[in-house]
């Protein structure tokens, strides 16, 4: 039998997977621990590839870059739920929904306002050639792009998983009442977990700027299929945020490929479509 | 009841007033604005602000109703009749898609909504018969009320306003029926409602289907004035996005929340903006996006929920 | 004549856990049956049951001749059954008259005449004074009278009441139990949840003990008082 394209093609949609699952991963923490979904991660995503832009307009690679602009938005993101997104949290439900949305329309509007609507990309002098493995053949960019973002990924679980603070917040995501007489501290939870999940932006779009471009709407692709990740993973799930994004990365690039490339989100935002309606709680979610 | 329809009298007199009073074609274009805003928040209202259901994706059936005028324009039809088909497209797929997703609440709903309108928008760009990305420019008629084109921006304002006022009585309408009632028992507590025989669906859906109607009539307006439609500027998140926000902003499930929220929207947005000089460099999106924060954060029972409050409280004081 | 709701060996379980396991009720018209039981033996899922607000697994609910198990919940409230809910469920942004006016409209569309329905409910519960005040801005004793009354409005054949008299005061019991009677008069069947055997002992005429899902008793208040099954679910294994 004649594969063809095939091999290339679930190669690259497993590797465009990791990268969307490092970003759907910081939105499932967010809404586990707090049911709370952040419309704004797109747009955190834009500003961590805006400083990824700086750090190398100062000389230094996107890969180095990496901790920085992870250190950076973990900051940001705690910083943002310790003034703003706590006190969503008292108001109605759906006082989330649009805080979170007025949080995205103002950083576009920052960011418009700025950088203007250009659409820029960094010089990356580092990774510039291929990786051939018989048949298929591997850009360097999106190479180190996709194992970078599986390593962060793993960094991430093994935190969730292994660690006090971890267990504290699985903890929080399962009862928040339950936690709060263990004598977990929520609101401490809360805020590390917009810390981490931003974070996890930030690394991913420093990963990201090794093959895409930054502007100011480029957050609203990336969150869109984000949501379906995390749909597909279920709510709150982080392994259903990892086997999910391999799942949508696979279904856009053969998509992409087999369709045509101008329409490849159609079949990812039908999957979102099919799941929540038929299994809600997820194909790995636990509600 | 009564207070709902002197106040729509008396705004619909001081913004006809209003209108022909001043010459200046840059106000005149905001009052078309503000009172196209006002239809559209409004009719998402319905859905979104009384039934509780956030749509993020209203864009669509703002697209249907001006696809449909261009698409009568393109191939020498009555706008009228392009209007209509727009409307009952736009009911439609309403239908349609209402019918699956309002088995979902919450973000569920939302990001579903989002999704619907983004398949929409990469449809349209993708088929040939509306032209595709590029979309669709009028041809020139002889203005009147046929061709529904005009030489002067008066008759848009009037019209607009013809438009908004029906929407404001079909809300005092609904405020004071059935369904009125049924859907705000929805938004307080679907099961409750359920238990005292009320079908959310069925509700919501008929909700759905007036409000898509409404936004399509909305979308054939704004095409026939800008006389030109493009996906990105009309099915396109933003739009879906500045939809929802003049019905937040004003506040949810209120009479004269969305037309508040429209005109904090064409004064706060487009006119600080422009004065300032940052139209078209985001400075809109910054304002409006901080005043939703800040909404959403410290009071959200919008604009005409913190006057409510005010008049409330000096009844009480004297 | 028939009895007016018969309920027959109902199953229901969530996953692994079986929350009702064999439940059996018979209401008779016009009567107030009680059903009791300890923390847990599935009260509330059977109401959810009857009520149409969960389909049961299995077993058999006849109400007015006819088979209701699995009918979407608001077609069951069409039929006839009302219910109130053991954790309060008001709509919170909604007066009195409002909330109460919601469940008026279902027999009757226009709204002058739900209203008018709505305020003579309103009155009738003893709520006359608070009728403008919101749902979330009232007492807990409030809350649930605000409760029967939006069931009532309905105008039920059988009403489901789902611990009413849990939290009240003395004399607020004694107001309800008064209520209790004049609904009684009207002709309305009641089917009453408590926790608490003692409030149900002078007002019931049949009373119903769930234990673990399963119905182990069905008799008088009296035999009830009596059997050593029951007293072995409330008390525990008797001392020997």
């Amino acid at each position: 039998m004649e594969l063809g394209p095939l091999p290339q093609l679930l190669v690259s949609g497993v590797l465009a997977g990791f990268v969307f699952a490092l970003i759907a991963m910081g939105l499932t923490l967010i809404f586990g621990v707090m049911d709370v979904v952040n419309f704004a991660h797109g747009e955190f995503l834009m500003i961590a590839m805006y400083l990824t832009l700086g750090f190398s307009l100062v000389g230094l690679q996107p890969v180095l870059a990496l901790p920085f602009v992870a250190l950076a938005l973990f900051l940001f993101g705690a910083f943002v739920y310790r003034i703003f997104v706590r006190r969503l949290l008292e108001g109605p439900p759906e006082a989330s929904i649009f805080g979170t949305f007025g949080l995205l329309v103002l950083l576009q509007g920052l960011a418009q306002f700025f950088f203007t609507s250009d659409v820029r990309s960094v010089n990356n002098a580092w990774f510039t050639g291929a990786v051939r493995l018989g048949p298929i053949r591997i850009g360097e960019p999106e190479l180190v792009a996709a194992l970078g973002a599986l390593v962060v990924a793993i960094v991430l679980y093994v935190f969730i998983e292994y660690t006090e603070t971890g267990r504290g917040m699985r903890a929080t995501s399962e009862d928040r009442i339950a936690a709060t007489l263990m004598g977990i501290d929520v609101q401490r939870m809360n805020a590390l977990a917009w810390g981490i999940g931003s974070a996890c932006v930030g690394a991913a779009g420093a990963l990201l700027m090794l093959t895409y471009q930054v502007y100011p709407r480029v957050g609203a692709e990336f969150a869109l299929t984000a949501f379906v990740v995390v749909a597909l993973g279920g709510f709150g799930s982080i392994q259903g945020a990892f086997v999910g994004a391999i799942l949508v990365g696979l279904v856009e690039v053969l998509g992409g490929f087999y369709i045509s490339p101008a329409v490849k989100l159609i079949p990812v935002y039908l999957l979102y479509l099919i799941v929540v309606l038929l299994r809600p709680q997820g194909l790995l979610g636990r509600r | 009841m009564r207070s709902g329809l002197v106040i729509l009298l008396v705004t619909c007199v001081a913004v006809a007033a209003f209108a022909l009073i001043v010459q200046n074609p840059f106000l005149l274009d905001l009052t078309f604005a503000a009172l196209l805003y006002a239809v559209l928040g409004q009719a998402w209202n319905w859905v979104s602000g009384y039934a509780g259901q956030v749509s993020f994706g209203h864009a669509l059936f703002f697209g249907c109703g001006a696809y449909g005028a261009a698409l009568a324009n393109w191939h020498h039809f009555s706008p009228w009749l392009g209007i209509a088909s727009g409307i009952v497209a736009a009911a439609a797929i309403a239908l349609a898609v209402g019918f699956p997703c309002f088995a979902l609440r919450g973000h569920y709903f939302s990001i579903a909504t989002i999704a619907v309108a983004a398949i929409g928008e990469i449809y349209v760009k993708n088929a040939d018969w509306l032209n595709g990305a590029v979309g669709i420019e009028f041809k020139l008629a002889s203005a009147g009320l046929g061709s529904l084109q005009f030489t002067s921006k008066l008759p848009w304002v009037f019209l607009a306003l013809a438009v908004f006022a029906l929407v404001q009585l079909a809300t005092i309408a609904l405020e004071n029926s059935r369904m009125g009632y049924y859907l705000r028992a929805i938004r307080a507590n679907q099961d409750a409602a359920a238990s005292v025989g009320v079908d959310a669906r069925a509700w919501e859906l008929r909700a759905l289907i007036a409000s898509a109607a409404a936004t399509a009539l909305a979308g054939s307006l704004y095409a026939q004035y800008t006389l030109v439609v493009e996906p990105e500027s009309i099915l396109a998140l933003p739009i879906s996005i500045s939809i929802a926000l003049v019905g937040v902003v004003g506040g949810l499930g209120q009479l004269w929340g969305p037309a508040l929220g429209a005109l904090t929207y064409a004064f706060l947005a487009k006119y600080v903006a422009a004065q300032l000089g940052g139209s078209g460099r985001g400075l809109d999106l910054v304002i409006y996006g901080g005043l939703i924060c800040l909404i959403a954060a410290l009071r959200p029972s919008g604009i005409a929920g913190y006057v409510r409050e005010l008049f409330a409280r000096r009844r009480l004081a004297g | 004549m028939s009895a007016l709701l018969d309920v027959e060996n109902l199953q229901k379980r969530f996953g692994s856990l079986r929350a009702l396991d064999g439940f059996s009720l018979t209401a008779e018209r016009g009567k107030l049956t009680g059903l009791i039981g300890p923390n847990g033996a599935g009260k509330t899922t059977a109401f959810a049951c009857i009520s149409g607000a969960t389909k049961p697994t299995a077993g058999k609910i006849v109400f007015d001749g006819g088979e209701i198990e699995g009918k979407p919940y608001h077609r069951v409230a069409r039929l006839g059954i009302a219910r109130t809910y053991q954790v309060v469920q008001t709509f919170a942004e909604m007066t009195v008259l409002e909330a109460v006016t919601v469940g008026a409209l279902m027999r009757h569309p226009r709204l002058s005449d739900a209203r008018a329905k709505a305020a003579d409910t309103i009155e009738f519960v003893g709520l006359g004074p608070k009728r403008d005040t919101l749902g979330k801005s009232l007492t807990i004793a409030d809350k649930k009278r605000l409760e029967v009354a939006r069931a009532l409005a309905t105008e039920p054949a059988l009403l489901l009441l789902d611990e009413v008299m849990a939290g009240l005061t003395p004399a607020e019991a004694q107001a309800a139990v008064a209520l209790l009677r004049e609904i009684l008069g009207r002709g309305i069947t009641i089917v009453m949840v408590e926790h608490v055997m003692e409030v149900l002992m002078p007002i019931a005429d049949h009373i119903v003990v769930l234990s673990a899902g399963k119905t182990i008793f069905s008799g008088t208040p009296h035999a009830a008082a009596n059997d050593p099954a029951v007293l072995e679910a409330y008390l525990g294994p008797p001392i020997t």
